[in-house]
């Protein structure tokens, strides 16, 4: 592979990144092919040391999206962090995604139960003084807050299994680094 | 399991490699990569990513010389926390290999 093929391959790949962050890390491997040229070696040899760039780029790429995850923790570093793990392209992680894609959903489901439980309890609590069934005004404002603190509790819950799922598909997708794995910290 | 086992052992000693190169004297990438992929067997490209790992851990600053030949060379330097981690990591090498070597002498 030509140096000019190369750097191409690796700036494709890191598309994504902030654009300060492309130029350093284009700017390295640039300055390697320099050196190398320099030291009376030819482009391929230096190309094939370095190894696959599309490679290279989609790892540098997933590590920056499970680091943002880890210093960041909102929903929008967790989806990223997902779609990091999924970039890597490995094959087990697509044959887990149809799993992934539906244990997600019911989560995403139970998530929107809750929310209406939720505004249903409070619906409940708020038409109270105007329910004349058994038990009385006080039995609906009881069950009203019930309903409403029950359903914050599984909305709590279902938050803290989510982080937990993007924590272990971090974890899983750094299993599959190869060009980057004597690099990052465990 | 052997290449497991290589992979663990370099992925401990790289860092500790890059902190040991530039403690005798500042240095660019492509030399220390040299280095490392003569000493241990390191793919080339691996350096970048790593040293960019430890300047955003404060490991190491970089600043610009004029080269003779081509643009300006890159080179890296240890900052303090750097020197503190390499006699830290370095101490804490010794003490393991020396274990190793103990058992390892054992078994013979």
């Amino acid at each position: 592979m030509t140096r000019q093929a190369f750097l191409a391959r690796l700036r494709e790949g890191l598309r994504g990144l902030s654009p300060q962050t492309i130029e350093d890390i284009v700017s390295d491997y640039e300055a390697h092919f320099a050196e190398g040229a320099a030291a009376g070696r030819t482009e391929a040899e230096v190309a094939a040391a370095l190894g696959d760039p599309g490679r290279l780029a989609r790892e540098v790429r997933a590590e920056a999206g499970l680091k943002n995850w880890e210093e960041n923790r909102n929903p929008s570093a967790a989806a990223g962090a997902v779609f990091a793990v999924l970039g890597l392209g490995a094959i087990d992680i697509l044959i887990l995604l149809p799993v992934l894609m539906a244990v997600g959903g019911a989560l995403f489901g139970t998530f929107i139960a809750a929310v209406a439980c939720f505004f249903a309890g409070g619906a409940m609590f708020g038409s109270s003084p105007f329910y004349h069934g058994p038990g009385g005004v006080w039995a609906m404002v009881l069950a009203g807050l019930g309903m409403m603190a029950g359903s914050a509790a599984v909305a709590a819950v279902l938050s803290l299994i989510c982080i937990g799922l993007v924590n272990a598909l971090v974890w899983y997708g750094r299993l599959h680094f190869r060009l980057l794995k004597p690099v990052i910290e465990t | 399991m052997a290449e497991t086992i290589q992979v663990q052992l370099k992925k401990g000693v790289l860092e500790l490699c890059v902190l040991a190169l530039l403690s005798q004297h500042d240095s660019y990438a492509y030399e220390i990569a040299n280095r490392l992929a003569e000493g241990i067997d390191m793919g080339e490209g691996t350096i970048y990513p790593l040293m960019r790992r430890m300047q955003s851990d404060g490991l190491v600053d970089t600043y610009l010389v004029e080269s003779s030949s081509g643009p300006p060379r890159k080179y890296y330097r240890l900052t303090q926390a750097g020197k503190t981690s390499f006699i830290a990591q370095k101490a804490e090498w010794a003490a393991f290999a020396n274990a190793v070597a103990a058992i390892l002498g054992d078994a013979e």
